[in-house]
């Protein structure tokens, strides 16, 4: 055990005091983050409203012209159920739905100077707490100028809540960047496995009492720990720069991030088996990592890829952690189950554990 | 086995018709030898002879194809495991985690054993102590194979391995390597070692094996082998192409003429008798041998005998 530990400490010094692997797995994925969250941030974001008519009065249509006047907002007009089908895949970020009977009660309450006032449902995503609030100011605004001369409110929001599958794009994409660097902490476990092996370094410890598994193991609970590390910056990074809210077991978020670690540091170890040279471990790395990266949904959604290679991302791994985290983590729209994603890295890791196993040389 | 009075001790280490084969090639061809405790046993021999192959045997790393290695009592074909623990080992290349300073590599070390030496006996024993924070990417050759052998005495072992200790060493790291072994000699350590260097087995061995293609060629101290094939002494001079072999050992005294790339030796029974005849010769044909010098024989004319090249190329 003294052995085990002391050597995990001997790979995190190691590994802490090689920049280039520390800029590569901790500060990258960063450097992502924020420059997606600019992006999406940045420039005044259109509101899009789905717009649902059951009055269809003068009085409803004098309101759809009021919202339709705002600057910045876009109406969809359909009906209700609609309405919120489109909300639920993100097409509208809110849905207002004028009742029937709206146009009666306003005359009615109007004429009597009081009463009870008149309702329009909006419905919004509490998750999505900034749009929120941009919905209801635009709905604010366009009900103060109906409500204006009344001395009570003619007309008030019924404040429904909905909840979407649709993300923003940078609450889509944090998770995605974690599975990324999950991903990256297991396979680049291969460049310095190799290196190791080719300046002999396993073949000196082969010559001690050192066991095998403690190798290995000390290499599982290092890649582990960063793995851990990276999670914990990458989500606290997502909650306090750009307000992605998480939603999800932060237990469960650390079981998959440790899954998909070991996952993938099996793949690096089958890629060690099969690089004479730290170089060709370097090449193979990044051949695998990045048609990964970009086929796994991290970036661009699997169902908006070309068929064919809809099948190949069905097939990789990353695929399933990226989309395991983002269903924890901020309830992201399920492209497959929880308990099949865990089956499928898990499956990974069996294929990947067992080509290491025999293919894996220390010397 | 060996008598030395009247107690009998077992070898320490014992290889009886050793065989590893890689595809084709024998790299090491049914050798035998025994060391005994207390004793410093060079394998020497140029690069590809063997040498290496047999010691990683020994140390638990390769599995024989064939034959016995037997090291302090235990068969290394299938006890290798319980050897490591009893065994110190400084491998060819001494590249050791490159960003881990000295004391980390050693602690390190320490941690794989049940009983290891303290950090600071080490440090000091190996004059390390200056460097003891620096990482290991930035030591010096010397102080490397400093610190390899400090990682093969982590564990008090009772034999230890020391594969090319001064390979690529300036001649101060070498000296300085050579004083510590003998330290280690002096201590009653048994030590096997491999060279290609003939003044390195000659000071630092008790008994040496010249191995070449796989093969022990000879095997003994530094005196018998020497003795055994050469009494007299070298006349060595620059190469004259206008000189033929038959004309030199038609010299007095000369018992064998031998080439070694561009020097030309006679190995002669007496110095005076074949040098005058040489100058003689030499002068009768407007010729003056170049460098031209007298010393005994040493264990770079055994292996030139043995195998009709030089050992340093």
């Amino acid at each position: 055990m003294h052995a085990l530990l002391t050597l995990t400490l001997a790979n995190i010094r190691s590994y802490v005091r090689d920049r280039a692997a520390l800029f590569w797995t901790l500060a990258f994925p960063l450097v992502f983050i924020v420059m997606f969250g600019l992006i999406f941030q940045g420039g005044g974001s259109r509101l899009t409203l789905g717009w649902a008519d059951a009055d269809s009065s003068p009085a409803s249509a004098q309101l759809r012209d009021g919202f339709a006047a705002q600057s910045g907002l876009t109406l969809v007009e359909t009906s209700r159920d609609d309405a919120l089908d489109q909300m639920k895949v993100g097409k509208v970020d809110a849905v207002i739905v004028v009742p029937k009977g709206y146009g009666e009660t306003l005359a009615a309450t109007a004429a009597a100077g009081g009463g009870t006032p008149t309702s329009i449902t909006v419905y919004t995503d509490p998750s999505r707490s900034a749009l929120v609030g941009e919905v209801y100011q635009a709905v604010g605004t366009v009900l103060g100028v109906v409500n204006l001369g009344g001395r009570a409110p003619l007309v008030v929001p019924d404040g429904q809540t909905f909840q979407t599958e649709n993300l923003n794009a940078i609450s889509y994409f944090v998770p995605s960047m974690l599975g990324l660097s999950v991903m990256q902490v297991g396979i680049f476990a291969a460049i310095p496995l190799v290196g190791d092996r080719e300046k002999l370094i396993l073949k000196r410890l082969a010559a001690t009492p050192l066991r095998r598994w403690q190798l290995v193991g000390s290499n599982v609970l290092m890649r582990l720990l960063i793995a851990l590390a990276q999670a914990v910056i990458i989500v606290v990074v997502g909650t306090a720069a750009f307000g992605v809210q998480i939603t999800g077991n932060l237990l469960l978020v650390a079981g998959f991030v440790m899954l998909g670690a070991v996952t993938f540091l099996s793949l690096g170890y089958v890629i060690a088996s099969f690089a004479n040279t730290e170089d060709s471990a370097n090449g193979m790395t990044s051949m695998i990592q990045f048609p990964m990266m970009f086929l796994s949904g991290a970036f661009f959604q699997i169902d908006q890829m070309p068929q064919f290679l809809q099948v190949v991302a069905r097939a990789i791994p990353l695929t399933y952690l990226a989309d395991a985290l983002r269903q924890v983590m901020v309830g992201g729209a399920a492209f497959a189950p929880l308990w099949t994603c865990f089956l499928v890295l898990a499956a990974w890791l069996v294929v990947c554990f067992t080509i290491a196993a025999r293919k894996f040389r220390w010397a | 086995m060996q008598t030395q009075g009247a107690v009998t001790t077992a070898p320490v280490i014992s290889v009886r018709g050793l065989i590893k084969r890689y595809g084709d090639v024998k790299a090491v061809d049914g050798i035998d030898f025994d060391v005994m405790a207390g004793e410093v046993f060079g394998l020497l021999g140029p690069n590809g002879a063997g040498k290496t192959t047999t010691v990683e045997i020994l140390e638990g790393l390769r599995s024989p194809d064939g034959g016995q290695a037997t090291v302090l009592g235990v068969d290394v074909a299938n006890g290798a495991d319980s050897l490591k623990p009893r065994i110190g080992v400084s491998l060819q290349t001494a590249s050791l985690y490159p960003k881990l300073t000295v004391v980390e590599v050693i602690d390190l070390f320490r941690s794989f054993y049940a009983r290891p030496r303290p950090t600071e006996e080490l440090i000091n024993a190996l004059e390390l102590g200056e460097r003891r924070n620096a990482q290991t990417r930035e030591l010096s050759g010397g102080q490397r194979q400093r610190l390899a052998v400090a990682l093969a005495l982590v564990n008090d072992p009772e034999l230890i391995f020391l594969d090319e200790p001064t390979t690529g060493l300036d001649p101060a790291a070498r000296r300085s390597l050579w004083d510590l072994i003998r330290s280690l000699k002096a201590a009653g350590r048994t030590i096997l070692l491999t060279t290609h260097y003939m003044d390195e087995a000659e000071i630092l061995c008790n008994r040496l094996a010249i191995m070449d293609h796989g093969h022990i060629l000879e095997m003994g101290t530094v005196g018998e082998l020497i003795s055994k094939r050469f009494r007299e002494r070298a006349v060595h001079f620059d190469r004259i192409e206008a000189l033929s072999e038959a004309e030199l050992s038609r010299l007095p005294a000369v018992t064998t003429v031998k080439h070694d790339s561009d020097e030309t030796l006679l190995y002669t029974r007496d110095v005076a008798d074949t040098i005058g005849a040489l100058l003689d010769l030499t002068e009768a044909r407007g010729l003056e041998p170049q460098n031209l010098g007298v010393r005994r024989a040493t264990l770079e004319d055994v292996f030139l005998d043995l195998t009709g090249r030089a050992l340093r190329d």
